[in-house]
């Protein structure tokens, strides 16, 4: 039993906190506050992708570095807790998906994107209020040799520069990622930001004509004996709990650096003779927040394993972390604007970044209450299954 | 990252399985058994029950063999942990002695009090209590005024302890004493076993808010103590006291016994008549037990990590803290879900017609009240947190 990083994970984490605080401050997020959106400028992206951190978890024979699920999470908190754009976990996402999918998707594309000379993300929430794989309207219809997609996205991250989309789309066999070059008649791309400055997008898709193997994986019915690849649902639902792992991984890196200031600030700041920290007003609402990082610490580490082994609870592990990421980071960060006090709430003091970085990740890929329903509908199936 | 356990550690855990097989069933749990019943009877079933699973070598785990140990290794004491509670079998009648006392002796007996009390420890033929807290030194511990005077051979204890688990049934207690009353507080104070019939012990139990025999009050008068039931340094008691209340447990066979609550209360809550269906079709009271059991699952890889770390050689030091915080938070907030779930009902006491499964959940509710005071409360453990694993200053100057 080892249910720690093992060295070579210890070893990513010490380098990618280097290069992030080497190469990333934060003063970038809070300029481009004002000029939004925050995005990596063309060097550093290229300079992660060097590092192998874009193909992180991409096999090796495929242009990727072969690391497993909690060697891309380590990638994450790391790029949480420098809020560093969350471009880099969002293409990773798509790599990873492409990698899975089959021959048909290692080549140009994947090694493209591996090398940072091309980009991919998921398309996956849509309007309506109802979120994830089981919420999809979009369609994908084959008619004859061409897949025709239609429906519209919303929420999707860092979409402006990327060069294809992965649209989860309605098949007859369930949902499943199609590749949707940007820029193919019939998409249309809307930029907005989002609260942390971060690049979010409204994707409308009219009837776009696709090649009749733009679809990642086979949606061909279970008995029809197709050799094709990965089942293209299976594959498009453990993609979006890659995403939400990895959004959870991110929130605990901001929690950590938001508990990290405010425990520096409560043992300098002096008040009434003594430093706030002695006060327990200060130091047990602290405690708890360190509590509430350890548990999201112990869950996304069961969440990797059980995703790296494929084992059946995954889903439900990876929803576990979300939900208590999310209530990890918004605890810390709520607590670190109010234990600074004034300067708490100015501009110019970085804990109002990690409040939004943590606002903005609670809702993506799905926020608590639709991961809370997401697991008492999967109790209750294994319920009724037993 | 691996989470497994060994093929070896797999085949001792389905050995341990069969053997439960065949003797679950035997054990009586004498605190369940109320004011009615056969109390004397139960406890003797439960001292017999600790008896059996010792001989058959699942008490004692890490102790040495010399004095009826295991030696076994710290995944295998997990898996024990994690089967008795899914056998639901009753709680060791003398765990006190085995979490507390025997892992202090193992470390700071001496050879003779290590043979003379350790194997009556793990055989329940002795049953131990712990008289640390007095009416003035609850959390403040090191405030404590009983006094021991050393006479000749021995040491003659006056004062009084409070809050002392099963003192009426203990046959002996480890308390600790002041021995130098000028020495600065935690200087003078000393680590003693004590016979419970010795002369001049008197115990007064008292109820707890549940209603039940839990704690007492025991006083001290003259009670002489020979002198080789010192345990360490005289005036060294402090130190010790202190590494025994840090004993680290991982918390895993915790997470058992609190997921069998939540199926309990999942199968309540999925048949309990609510207007025109059950109370488990309102959304929000859904929401709640995903809550509940995402706490659950938290703490149960919170354990694997203290574990993880314990057979990497680290002490998970002020780590244990945080799942014990977490555990304590969890269940009331699991005892508060389920009053909560019945509903206008959960007012109901225990043997009126509509109560709710025999009024179980009231009992765990106030059972758990318990659960952040005893060991040390939630406070103490956030301040242990705060200090020790964030670095923040102390709160307390004393
Ligand atoms: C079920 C149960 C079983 C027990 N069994 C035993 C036993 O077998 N043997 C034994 O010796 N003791 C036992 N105890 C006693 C237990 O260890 C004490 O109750 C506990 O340490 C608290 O001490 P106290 O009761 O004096 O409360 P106090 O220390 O007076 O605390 C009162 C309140 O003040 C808070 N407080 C105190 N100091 C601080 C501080 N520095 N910072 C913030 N808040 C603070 C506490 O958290 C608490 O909320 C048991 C208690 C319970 C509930």
């Amino acid at each position: 039993m080892d249910f720690e990083l093992s060295d070579e994970q210890v070893a990513l984490r010490d380098a990618a906190r280097d290069y992030f605080a080497n190469r990333w401050s934060r003063d970038h997020v809070r300029d481009a506050l004002d000029r939004p959106p925050v995005v990596v400028p063309d060097e550093l992206w290229q300079e992660v992708a060097e590092l192998g951190w874009v193909g992180i978890a991409v096999a090796v024979e495929a242009g990727g570095s072969g690391g497993d699920v909690a060697t891309a999470a380590v990638i994450a908190e790391e790029a949480g807790r420098a809020l560093f754009p969350s471009a880099l976990a969002s293409v990773l996402t798509a790599a990873v998906a492409l990698d899975r999918a089959g021959d048909r998707w290692r080549g140009a594309l994947l090694e493209g994107v591996c090398a940072g000379t091309r980009r991919a993300v998921c398309a996956f929430e849509e309007p309506g209020g109802a979120w994830g794989p089981d919420a999809v309207r979009t369609t994908a219809v084959r008619d004859g040799d061409r897949l025709v997609v239609s429906g519209s996205k919303i929420l999707v991250a860092d979409v402006e520069g990327t060069d294809t989309l992965l649209v989860a789309a309605r098949t007859p066999t369930g949902v499943a990622l199609v590749a949707v070059p940007a820029d193919a008649p019939g998409v249309t791309i809307t930029p907005m930001i989002r609260i942390d400055g971060g690049q979010i997008g409204e994707v409308v898709l009219d009837a776009v004509q696709l090649p009749a193997d733009a679809l990642l994986g086979s949606d061909a019915p279970a008995d029809a004996g197709d050799d094709a690849g990965a089942d293209a649902d299976a594959l498009a639902r453990s993609t979006y709990d890659l995403g939400t792992l990895l959004g959870a991984a991110d929130l605990l890196g901001v929690a950590e650096a938001a508990l990290a200031v405010t425990t520096a600030f409560a043992n300098d700041r002096v008040q009434f003779g003594r430093p706030i920290g002695s006060f327990q007003a200060v130091s047990h609402r602290l405690a708890d927040v360190l509590v509430d990082v350890e548990i999201t610490r112990s869950l996304l580490y069961a969440a990797c394993l059980a995703m790296d082994e494929g084992r059946p609870d995954a889903a439900e592990l990876v929803s576990a972390v979300k939900v208590a990421a999310n209530e990890a980071a918004v605890r810390a960060t709520e607590a670190a604007v109010q234990l600074h006090g004034g300067i708490g709430f100015t501009w110019e003091l970085d804990v109002h970044l990690y409040l939004r970085r943590a606002r903005a990740g609670v809702a993506t890929f799905g926020d608590g209450a639709h991961h809370l329903d997401r697991i008492f509908a999967q109790h209750t199936q294994a319920r009724a299954a037993t | 990252m691996d989470l497994h356990f060994s093929a070896e550690d797999e085949q001792y855990r389905l050995r341990l399985r069969e053997w439960l097989e065949a003797h679950t069933g035997r054990a009586k749990n004498p605190l369940a058994a109320g004011g009615g019943g056969d109390i004397m009877g139960a406890l003797q079933g439960a001292r017999d029950w600790q008896r059996t699973l010792w001989e058959a070598g699942y008490v004692g785990l890490a102790w040495p063999k010399e004095y009826g140990g295991q030696e076994a290794t710290l995944t295998q004491q997990v898996i024990v942990n994690q089967e008795l509670a899914r056998y639901s079998t009753p709680p060791l009648i003398n765990t006190i002695g085995l979490t507390i006392l025997g892992p202090t002796l193992v470390v700071n007996g001496t050879d003779d009090q290590r043979r003379r009390f350790l194997p009556k420890i793990l055989s329940a033929e002795e049953l131990w209590c712990q008289g640390f807290s007095e009416p003035e030194a609850g959390s403040d511990l090191a405030s404590l005024r009983t006094r021991a005077e050393i006479d000749g051979d021995e040491f003659v204890v006056t004062g009084q302890k409070v809050w002392t688990s099963l003192a009426p049934i203990a046959d002996w207690c480890f308390l600790l004493a002041r021995t130098d009353p000028n020495a600065p507080k935690r200087e003078g104070i000393s680590y003693l076993l004590c016979n419970m019939r010795t002369p001049g012990i008197k115990v007064n139990a008292l109820r707890n808010a549940a209603g039940g025999i839990h704690f007492s009050e025991v006083f001290f008068d003259e009670v002489r103590i020979p002198r080789d039931q010192l345990v360490g340094e005289l005036h060294g008691g402090w130190q010790i006291a202190r590494t025994t209340l840090e004993h680290e447990r991982s918390g895993l066979s915790n997470v058992l016994s609190l997921e069998q609550t939540l199926k309990r209360l999942w199968a309540t809550a999925s048949s309990l008549q609510q207007g025109t269906g059950v109370a488990l079709d309102d959304p929000s009271l859904r929401r709640e037990f995903a809550r509940a059991w995402v706490d659950i699952e938290a703490l149960r890889y919170l354990g694997f990590r203290t574990l993880s770390a314990q057979i990497a050689g680290r002490t998970p030091g002020a780590g244990a803290s945080v799942g014990k915080l977490h555990a304590s938070q969890l269940r009331q907030r699991l005892a508060d879900l389920a009053l909560r779930t019945e509903g206008p009902l959960a007012q109901l006491a225990k043997r009126s017609p509509h109560v709710v499964d025999r009024g179980r959940w009231v009992a765990a509710y106030f059972d758990a009240l318990g659960h952040s005071i005893g060991g040390g409360t939630a406070e103490i453990q956030r301040n242990t947190i705060a200090e020790r694993v964030l670095g923040l200053p102390r709160s307390v100057v004393d």
